[in-house]
């Protein structure tokens, strides 16, 4: 087993596999950018190293400096997380040829999957359904703009080294193509630092259902059940849940070993996670591989009583897989809830700055996986998640009823989040149904507001803040209430106290 | 003691007054009398005729966010207001409107120049924080008088971004 591994990220997951370093008796090195010298990753990993500055292009992306961290520490291994280095292959044989052991798969794997088209093609071979559309990238634009036309609007556009939502576009029409092409582009290249996009038929209201798989290095796999992803805001996952309420056991068999072909055909190794659509018709497409650990991994741990990152990392350093396809199952339900630094009343935009006060949920059967604590100031140069919060109860509407109390007793101030968007789609009579397909936003909560306080909270919040302001007064002895004061009718009530400080009425 | 709080724009006044072991607060014709406990410099518990509240609160210049029962709120001290009204004036010339970054960010590409015509919900510019590019469209037909930013610039949420002079 490994002494030491460079966590190559930062935020919830930098901490989640952090905790599974400290479990496994392995040290932990986090790195981190000038933006993050004070984030959570740093606090709690027993070692840290500075890798340049905020943008992620001259820190988590520079592999340089990261394969420096991992020389400078004497670590064995690199867990890359999700996003930034996770899915790139030049990463892992760079790793490969330092002779430093990247966790994850092998770069050749990595390659394949990672390259959608390709991955497409090989799939298309194997004789798992895929989604009809191009099955290269294109030179030019004519070349799009007529391929868009043989596959017929609305088209999907696509990163090719995608994933996470990152540079995808719904495009309706052929005089949206271009800008849409562009923006794609762009943000592909800056997420991936890869600009090659491809276009897919858009199919309208699926489900989003993956599965996740493990495979050593010797090519045992196994698979570890779905997930619905299906409530989705701009292509990204924020609610998930194991089981799927659209499975049957039939289904589910046969999507699982589809899932395990994919990863058997891709001479893949590690944790990875193969995503399908399901149409209406409950039809199964191949979408792509998830060459990493989920964002969502939590929901299936809860269910299956698997450690993902403590698998990852044991089969990493060559351990066998132990476990059998026919022994494991599903037991009970979890969900996961993503809060994100976003302000869902207004577009979902970005909402950075300071974390004034963090109250995190408990109680039995919550867990929360957060990378933010009071007093954080959210940078902008990443994405937004600030913490997952994932519950687990028998049934799922108990799941439900869990997850939206721990929405309650999770208070973030300071920042616009989602916390009150997800709380309207756990009560969501068309949710607790299980009627959830991608369009589920779209369609419930395209002109969301968050519900008016009642006249109760109001009074009772107005009422806080005063007490509030007149504790800073009392500690601070604030000039200008006190000026104020001498208009306002309580000055006649004489002696007051707060707390055992200062006395005002001395004026 | 008395404070005044701008509750989505509107005033609010609310007073507060200790009796005995108890708190007397008025704002309006509804008074409120609550058992209050601090339990940390950002948590109160209030007991209100039986009923526990849990408060969450913390504050930002002039901005008071308050936690409670499952909902978030934000007041405003008035002095915030007026402040605002001061920093708006310098951009709110006669007869023209002030585009502003929606939120903290960079500046990926200006789309237009400076006498451009443009169209309501043309993309002006367009704004990235987080890995997201958000457009910022203009907020009617006119002409770009001055552009304040340009690509690659790091921006503060209201920053001006463009000045558009509505077409007449």
């Amino acid at each position: 087993m490994f002494k030491k591994i460079v966590i190559a990220n930062r935020g919830e997951i930098a901490c989640r596999i952090i905790r599974a370093c400290r479990e496994m008796g392995i040290a932990s090195v986090a790195v981190y950018s000038e933006a993050d010298r004070a984030g959570l990753h740093v606090q709690m990993a027993d070692e840290a190293v500075g890798i340049g500055p905020p943008p992620a292009v001259e820190s988590y992306l520079h592999m340089d400096r990261i394969i420096e961290a991992v020389r400078e520490t004497g670590a064995e291994a690199v867990h890359p997380g999700y996003g930034f280095l996770a899915e790139n292959p030049e990463f892992a044989r760079r790793l490969e040829k330092e002779k430093i052991v990247f966790i994850g798969p092998n770069s050749r794997a990595l390659e394949l999957v990672g390259d959608k088209v390709r991955a497409r093609q090989t799939m298309e071979k194997a004789g798992i359904p895929i989604i009809p559309g191009m099955k290269r990238v294109a030179d030019d634009f004519a070349e799009y703009a007529a391929e868009a036309k043989a596959i017929g609007y609305p088209v999907m556009i696509k990163a090719s080294a995608g994933g996470g939502g990152k540079g995808m576009r719904i495009v309706c029409s052929e005089e949206d193509l271009r800008p849409a092409l562009e923006a794609g582009r762009r943000e592909a290249k800056s997420a991936f630092g890869d600009e090659s996009v491809y276009l897919e038929k858009f199919i309208e209201n699926p489900r989003h259902v993956e599965f996740q798989v493990l495979a050593d290095n010797d090519g045992r796999i196994v698979h570890l059940f779905e997930r619905e992803c299906s409530i989705q805001r701009r292509h990204q996952k924020i609610i998930e849940e194991t089981p799927s309420p659209a499975l049957t056991p039939e289904l589910r068999q046969r999507m699982g070993e589809a899932a395990k072909r994919v990863l058997e055909v891709s001479g893949y190794n590690n944790a990875g996670t193969v995503e399908f659509l399901l149409d209406r018709e409950k039809r199964f497409f191949f979408l792509e591989v998830n060459a990493r650990l989920q964002v969502e991994h939590p929901v299936t741990e809860l269910t299956t009583g698997i450690d993902l990152v403590h698998r990852q990392i044991r089969i990493a350093a060559g351990e066998k897989l132990d476990l059998k396809q026919e022994e494991l199952s599903q037991r009970g339900h979890a969900i996961e809830c993503r809060i994100y630094a976003e302000d869902p009343a207004n577009g979902f935009l970005p909402s950075a700055g300071k974390i004034l006060f963090l109250q995190e949920p408990k109680g039995p059967g919550v867990r929360y996986d957060g990378g933010i604590f009071s007093g954080w100031d959210v940078p902008i140069y990443y994405d937004p998640i600030l913490a997952k919060l994932i519950v687990w109860a028998e049934t799922r509407e108990a799941a439900c009823r869990r997850m939206r109390s721990a929405l309650d007793d999770t208070v973030i101030l300071g920042i616009k989040t989602t916390i009150p968007f997800l709380k309207d789609i756990i009560s969501h009579p068309r949710f607790r149904e299980g009627a959830t397909t991608t369009g589920f936003i779209k369609d419930h909560f395209g002109d969301w507001k968050e519900k008016e306080a009642s006249g109760e909270t109001e009074i009772l919040s107005l009422a806080s803040a005063a007490f509030f302001d007149s504790r800073k007064t009392s500690e601070a002895g604030v000039l200008s209430v006190r000026a104020k004061e001498q208009y306002s009718p309580w000055r006649m009530l004489g002696k007051w106290r707060i707390g055992e400080k200062s006395d005002l009425s001395g004026e | 003691m008395e404070f005044e709080y701008l509750v989505k724009a509107e005033s609010r006044r609310v007073s507060l007054e200790k009796k005995g072991e108890h708190w007397i607060f008025r704002a309006g014709d509804q008074t409120l009398e609550a058992d209050v406990r601090i339990i940390s410099g950002n948590a109160f518990s209030l007991i209100v005729g039986g009923t526990s509240h849990l408060v969450g609160i913390a504050d930002h210049k002039d901005t008071i966010y308050v936690s409670l029962d499952g909902t978030t709120l934000t007041l405003k001290r008035p002095g915030a207001e007026e402040k605002r009204f001061e920093k708006g004036e310098e951009g709110s010339k006669e007869g023209i409107t002030v585009v502003k970054a929606p939120m903290p960010g960079k500046v990926v590409k200006i789309n237009v120049a400076e006498n451009d015509a443009v169209r309501k919900n043309q993309t002006l510019a367009i704004v990235e924080a987080m890995k997201m590019e958000n457009e910022i469209k203009s907020p009617m037909d006119g002409v770009i008088k001055k552009i304040h930013s340009s690509a690659g610039d790091l921006v503060d949420s209201e920053k001006s971004l463009i000045e558009i002079e509505p077409k007449t």
